[in-house]
């Protein structure tokens, strides 16, 4: 379809690309569950017409017809959809599938946030695309308020050295690039594998217990399942589980760079500091 | 000698056994120096680690077999003999079984290339230890027990594919392998695409070969069946021996071929199950191994066999502490390193044969 200058407007996306998308859409599919969680928190979510088999928040994202996952989504489905723009997040690596829509003239737009300053920013530039500026920064604004108050109770604190475990058998962690090592910073924690490079390496037992953590968190309950419920072998004998401080909290919370991220910062600084947060 | 060579023996030729005396020292010469080396390579590697221990005090305690505490703090104690020691022994136990099991397919297949890995057996074991941890997760006896029945699985789909009317020759048998290898690798992509993301990840790492979740029960188990293995198969080397020759060769000097064939691919598949159950697929191990043993201390199976099982189990101690040392404290799977030694040497046997 011809589009003059006046429907259109350029954005640059996370991956530093120059964006020509409408001004406005209505059909946007999501392959990416954080940017699910994002679109239908800014008001947006009527515009989804498609999403992936891990949308599941808002209960309402499962109904959207599901396009794959977000590893492997089917081309044939989006472009089905006719969709205006597709929002990819770079951990799904779409480098070639970003192409494929492109010569179909389907706009995709990339996020890549590393911390939760990159959430807000998400945000942002989704209500900025979509119309829905001021819901974006009611929703911005409120988490920040929310950060903030954490950030200032445990700013007093000695910071809990955290061990956080994706996986225990082989024992995966997060490592310098991944999001969460900034949420258990910003929650008065110290990961001790905030160093390692990578986001989820594959980490050596015997450096894991030689950390000494105060604390392990566990990522379970949410799309994990039961997956990932108990402490590694090796570090059942970490001072953490020997004064039993293992913490199970929502993956979902952790994982997902989206605004339910602030729920897990306030999951894990209760966690981790019980008596700052006490009534 | 190698094994092809010495299978080009006429049946008119009387097969003479090398004398038996001194192969029965050479035997004990070798396996002895072998079982020395291999004690001191677990002694030294328990050593080095992600985590630097005083190497003074680690001796203390490792010679007091875990007596004694000696300067070491609680927390190095557990380092070196609850994660370390388990890994290596571990280590050992998967490089001993595979390089036995690699030893018996080349000497009962007559075929140099004969594999667990490069046959697709790995993978047989490998699809079964998923069924056991997808339907039977809760269960850690399942894994080595389904392992077991997937490598035999293989191993006679192989057998079968390869054998044609001019019997199996070694081209027909690495095509058979890479046919059922393939197949099996579709299975496994199949079967973890189905199963939930949050585990794919461990898988994709397990496949590679991956000793790093040593687990206490199942430890002991894989030792126990490198050991009983390996003694079973070197009690059948003198068949084996004879069988070099040519089944019917072997047939006519009284050798029970049908039963010769069963133990081997029953405590073969026994050997590779309870690797892979544990580790994954460590690749090339079943072939460089056997392959320096013979060529160092000739093809006589009784020699070979044993010398190949230590051999083996030094092999991949050396390659895990690779795995473990090379990028401290983030860590590689054992299997790149084994295929990277293992496959160039693939090359150059198959260039030679």
């Amino acid at each position: 379809m011809p589009q003059t200058s006046q429907t259109v407007r350029e954005v640059t996306d996370d991956a530093g690309r120059r964006v020509t998308v409408p001004l406005r859409i209505d059909r946007i599919i999501s392959l990416a569950p954080n940017l699910t969680e994002i679109v239908y928190a800014i008001g947006a979510g009527d515009r989804l017409v498609g999403d992936t088999s891990y949308c599941d928040y808002p209960p309402a994202a499962k109904t959207v017809e599901k396009v794959g996952d977000t590893l492997h989504p089917s081309i044939e489905r989006i472009v089905a959809l006719r969709p205006q723009l597709v929002l990819v997040s770079t951990a799904s690596q779409l480098e070639v599938f970003t192409h494929q829509l492109e010569t179909q003239n389907i706009a995709v737009f990339v996020t890549d946030p590393h911390d939760l300053e990159g959430v807000f920013r998400s945000i942002n530039q989704l209500g900025g695309i979509l119309d829905h500026d001021d819901q974006a920064k009611q929703l911005v604004d409120q988490l920040r308020s929310r950060t903030a108050a954490v950030e200032a109770a445990v700013k007093t604190t000695q910071p809990v050295r955290v061990f956080y475990q994706l996986s225990a058998e082989p024992l995966y962690t997060a490592g310098r690039e991944a999001f969460v090592t900034d949420l258990i910073r910003r929650a008065g924690g110290l990961s001790v594998t905030a160093d390692v490079s990578g986001a989820w390496p594959k980490y050596s037992a015997e450096s894991a217990l030689a950390a000494r953590p105060e604390a392990i968190i566990l990522p379970t309950g949410g799309s994990m399942g039961a997956a990932n419920s108990t402490v590694a072998e090796p570090l059942q004998r970490s001072p953490a589980v020997v004064l039993g401080k293992v913490y199970k909290i929502n993956d979902d919370h952790l994982v997902r760079p989206g605004p339910r991220a602030v729920d897990g910062l306030e999951e894990m600084a209760r966690s981790l500091h019980p008596d700052v947060f006490k009534l | 000698m190698t094994i092809s060579e010495s299978s080009h023996g006429r049946a008119s030729t009387v097969y003479k056994p090398p004398h038996n005396r001194t192969t029965l020292r050479k035997t004990v010469i070798a396996c002895g120096l072998l079982s020395g080396t291999l004690l001191l390579v677990v002694v030294l590697m328990s050593l080095v680690g992600s985590e630097p221990l005083p190497a003074g005090a680690s001796l203390c305690a490792l010679l007091s077999f875990g007596r004694s505490q000696c300067t070491l703090t609680s927390d190095q104690f557990a380092i070196l003999f609850q994660i370390r020691l388990p890994r290596i022994l571990l280590a050992a136990a998967v490089g001993g079984s595979l390089a036995t099991a690699g030893a018996s397919y080349q000497a009962l297949l007559r075929n140099p290339l004969a594999e667990p890995y490069l046959l697709g057996i790995s993978n047989g074991a490998a699809v079964g230890t998923m069924v056991a941890l997808v339907f039977f997760g809760a269960s850690e006896w399942s894994r080595p027990l389904l392992a077991f029945v997937g490598a035999l699985v293989a191993t006679l789909a192989v057998y079968r594919l390869a054998r044609g009317r001019a019997g199996a020759t070694p081209e027909r048998l690495v095509l058979a392998g890479v046919i059922v290898t393939t197949f099996l690798s579709s299975v496994i992509v199949f079967v973890t695409t189905l199963m939930d993301a949050t585990r794919i990840r461990s898988f994709t790492f397990w496949l590679l070969g991956d000793l790093s979740g040593t687990s206490k029960n199942l430890l002991p188990v894989a030792i126990a069946i490198a050991f009983v293995g390996t003694v079973v198969l070197t009690a059948n080397a003198r068949s084996l021996n004879l069988l070099m020759l040519g089944e019917r060769d072997a047939f006519d000097l009284g050798v029970e071929v049908g039963r010769v064939r069963i133990v081997v691919f029953v405590v073969a598949s026994l050997l590779v199950g309870s690797s892979v159950a544990a580790s994954g697929s460590v690749g090339y191990v079943g072939l460089v191994v056997p392959h320096l043993a013979r060529l160092s201390l000739g093809s006589d199976n009784r020699l070979s066999i044993p010398a190949a099982a230590l051999g083996g189990s030094l092999f991949v101690i050396v390659a895990d502490t690779v795995a473990r040392t090379l990028i401290a404290p983030r860590e590689l799977p054992v299997g790149a390193i084994t295929a990277l030694i293992g496959a160039p040497l693939f090359i150059y046997l198959l260039k030679r044969t």
